[in-house]
């Protein structure tokens, strides 16, 4: 109070000073009726949802995720992506135990599939992708490297990475009527059933296959391609002769994975091809087709 | 009939500076008769009409890319021009799964080396382009040539040779993983790193991909040839060796700012490179630039000079390239790229599959006219009922009116002028 004595020659001040806090208050405060509303909120109250959980037995086993349907998936039916089916059967071959969950693209953290979940040690959840899965598989089963057994393995590899592969991606994407038949029953219609997204992905589909082929050469030869698959094919089948399984090991391997991996899906009725090239060229080598048929047998 | 070899020019002391040309260079040198062909270095790739080099021109048939031209041959010949007559099965699955390694992992380094290092590329190699190309091919072919090797090779992860994608790389990474700790802060923040420092101190982790890489090619190669003369037997070259001799070449022997390719081959594979070293000697001499643009060099390569571009050509390279970065165009023209390997004769194809294969090329042009045809239909609606509801035929009118107008639409005719009562007005009739 004494200080409004010493002020008094600005007498204005004091009623401004003490109104001034009150408007900036009243200012931010919500008003009255809204309050009233708010305060009504939450309504109603649910318990909190359950932690997402499997209706099969995950916990004490490896999940392989690939492209497959889920009827397939149970059974553990060889996956319709070549990819997939050189892990899937490669794990198969070296006697690790997985089940198959079906999946895409989109879900792996690596942008591709296949890519393992392993069972062991609990508690971690690191995704294996396809690039560590032989390291992996290694260090599970104590399997060979079979790269550092024959300095061929890496070299007919690359026949089927690259001239097999080209002739596959052609087969299965450019070729229009395979793509209406067996590309788009298999990868686009299962997504979606919105027509839009799917003519989207199915045009998307296809734009990666023709960019992966102009990647090496500035046009799309189609017959170039086949020829170069033809000539993989009569080297693969001369590296077989007349063994068992690849490089004449007692046990099918990677690099019998990888073959059986193009030529159970070049073969397989189901795949319901419309034009198949490469199964002509394939049927002309009967130690590759016998081969497959032995290897379907683990399945 | 003389053949025409027609190839991209020489580079690097090299008859080529393509290492699939290189590879057809040495077939033809090892195998046909030197005055039954000519080396024609037009660097251009779309006098084939696979606008693709190599290209073997007889007569009026044109042959692109090695394998095919190494068939062709045979086919010409009757079998007397081929190398690999005489390898038994064994042997010929060798050829084919070797080519098919040297090809794929080969062509990977090659790119790394000569286009996506930039140092590299642009103090060497895209000189090396300026030297063989004629305007305007020379400012339009190597920044092709550029972003096709960089597409090429970004699967393997090694931008940080390509100076580039460094910096952008830099930039985005500056604000978001230093904040989040992922990159050790001294990494990544070097103020303005000049080029060399850089790529003196190219990263550790790309360091050990380029060791496994470069192993990955030279050692199954250093061992398959052990101590024969040649790569396949010990007898007589095969179409292996030229392929060799043609991409390894480019490894070993370009004189480049940064030469971790050529260290690396040397260090690895030393007897392959003594190999190479000696084959392209023998096969190719050492070639300058000018030999291949005179008629009678002293050169051991049948060289022709190329024809000077005429005007016609020019025209239409402008006019390609034009189309080309053109969006719609361009779709267009990557389908016909298809269709002209269906529809040319002596594709190989059979009656049916060369129908089927260029029913869907037509198809897909088809696609193509057809979402243009939906553009250009969607403009002209558009275009008509922006005419039907009277914005052009009212342009002098404001903003507002045509807003309104819009709002109107379909009810009645935009009025002269709009007063706010009479809308109102309108608006409570109708309510």
């Amino acid at each position: 109070m004494t200080s409004n004595n010493h002020s008094s020659d600005i007498p204005d001040q004091r009623p401004d000073s003490r109104t001034e806090p009150r408007r900036i208050r009243d200012f931010f405060t919500v008003p009255a009726p809204i309050k009233r509303v708010f305060d009504r909120f939450p309504l109603a109250t649910y318990p909190s949802n359950e932690l997402p959980h499997y209706s099969w037995p995950t916990r004490y086993r490896n999940r392989l995720f690939v492209f497959s349907d889920a009827a397939g998936a149970r059974r553990g039916r060889p996956s319709f992506n070549p990819q997939c089916l050189k892990w899937q059967a490669y794990l198969k071959f070296v006697g690790i135990d997985f089940e198959l969950v079906p999946s895409n693209n989109h879900a792996s953290p690596s942008g591709v599939l296949p890519f393992l979940l392993p069972a062991l040690p609990t508690g971690t959840s690191t995704p294996i992708p396809s690039g560590k899965l032989q390291k992996w598989a290694i260090e599970e089963v104590h399997c060979e490297e079979e790269q550092q057994l024959n300095l061929r393995f890496e070299v007919y590899s690359s026949l089927l990475d690259n001239r097999i592969r080209n002739a596959w991606l052609y087969n299965l994407y450019l070729n229009h009527e395979n793509f209406e038949a067996v590309a788009r029953r298999l990868y686009v219609d299962p997504s979606t059933t919105n027509p839009l997204v799917r003519s989207v992905l199915a045009s998307q589909l296809q734009q990666a296959a023709r960019d992966e082929l102009l990647k090496t050469s500035s046009y799309i030869d189609a017959s170039a391609l086949e020829a170069e698959a033809a000539e993989a094919l009569e080297a693969l089948s001369t590296l077989l002769g007349d063994d068992i399984h690849f490089f004449n090991r007692p046990n099918p391997g990677l690099f019998d994975a990888s073959v059986f991996a193009y030529t159970h899906l070049i073969l397989d009725s189901k795949m319901d091809w419309k034009y198949n090239r490469l199964e002509q060229l394939l049927s002309q080598h009967e130690n590759l087709v016998q081969h497959r048929e032995r290897l379907l047998k683990f399945f | 009939m003389v053949l025409e070899l027609h190839v991209w020019g020489p580079g690097f002391s090299l008859p080529s500076i393509d290492p699939q040309c290189l590879a057809t260079i040495a077939y033809f040198s090892l195998l046909v008769p030197k005055d039954s062909w000519t080396l024609v270095a037009s660097s251009d790739p779309t006098i084939s009409p696979t606008q693709e080099l190599p290209a073997l021109k007889n007569g009026s048939t044109w042959v692109s890319r090695f394998r095919n031209i190494v068939d062709y041959l045979r086919q010409y010949s009757n079998g007397e021009w081929d190398l690999d007559r005489d390898l038994s099965a064994l042997e010929k699955a060798d050829n084919v799964a070797f080519s098919s390694f040297v090809e794929a992992r080969a062509q990977a380094l090659v790119d790394l080396s000569l286009y996506v290092t930039s140092q590299n590329y642009y103090n060497t190699t895209s000189p090396a382009y300026g030297a063989i190309l004629q305007w305007p091919n020379q400012w339009i072919l190597p920044p092709q040539l550029h972003a096709a090797a960089k597409a090429r090779t970004e699967s393997l992860g090694l931008s940080s040779l390509d100076l580039e994608a460094v910096q952008e790389q830099q930039k985005r990474d500056h604000s978001a993983d230093v904040a989040a700790g992922r990159i050790p802060q001294n990494f990544i923040r070097r103020p303005r790193e000049t080029v060399s420092s850089m790529l003196g101190k190219a990263p550790q982790q790309h360091q050990f991909r380029l060791e496994a890489l470069t192993r990955e090619l030279f050692e199954p190669l250093e061992d398959f040839l052990g101590d024969k003369t040649h790569m396949l037997s010990a007898k007589a070259p095969s179409s292996l060796d030229c392929l060799a001799i043609g991409y390894l070449s480019l490894a070993l022997i370009p004189e480049l700012p940064h030469t971790w390719l050529r260290d690396l081959m040397l260090r690895k594979a030393p007897r392959l490179s003594k190999y190479i070293e000696r084959r392209r000697r023998e096969l190719y001499g050492v070639v300058n630039v000018s030999d291949a643009f005179t008629n009678n060099g002293r050169s051991s390569l049948p060289w022709r000079a190329p024809e000077r571009a005429r005007l016609a050509t020019i025209g239409s390279t402008l006019l390609n390239t034009l189309a080309d970065s053109t969006p719609i165009l361009k779709d267009i023209r990557m389908n016909n790229r298809l269709r002209e390997a269906a529809k040319s004769s002596d594709s190989g194809l059979s009656e049916v599959e060369s129908r089927t294969l260029s029913a869907y090329a037509g198809a897909q042009g088809r696609d193509t006219l057809i979402s243009i045809a939906t553009v250009v239909g969607g403009f002209a609606a558009l275009v008509g009922y922006m005419v039907h509801v009277g914005v052009f035929s009212a342009p002098e009118g404001d903003g507002e009116e045509e807003q309104q107008g819009e709002e109107e639409e379909g009810v009645t005719a935009l009025p002269e002028s709009v007063d706010v009562s009479d809308f109102l007005g309108n608006v409570r009739v109708q309510s």
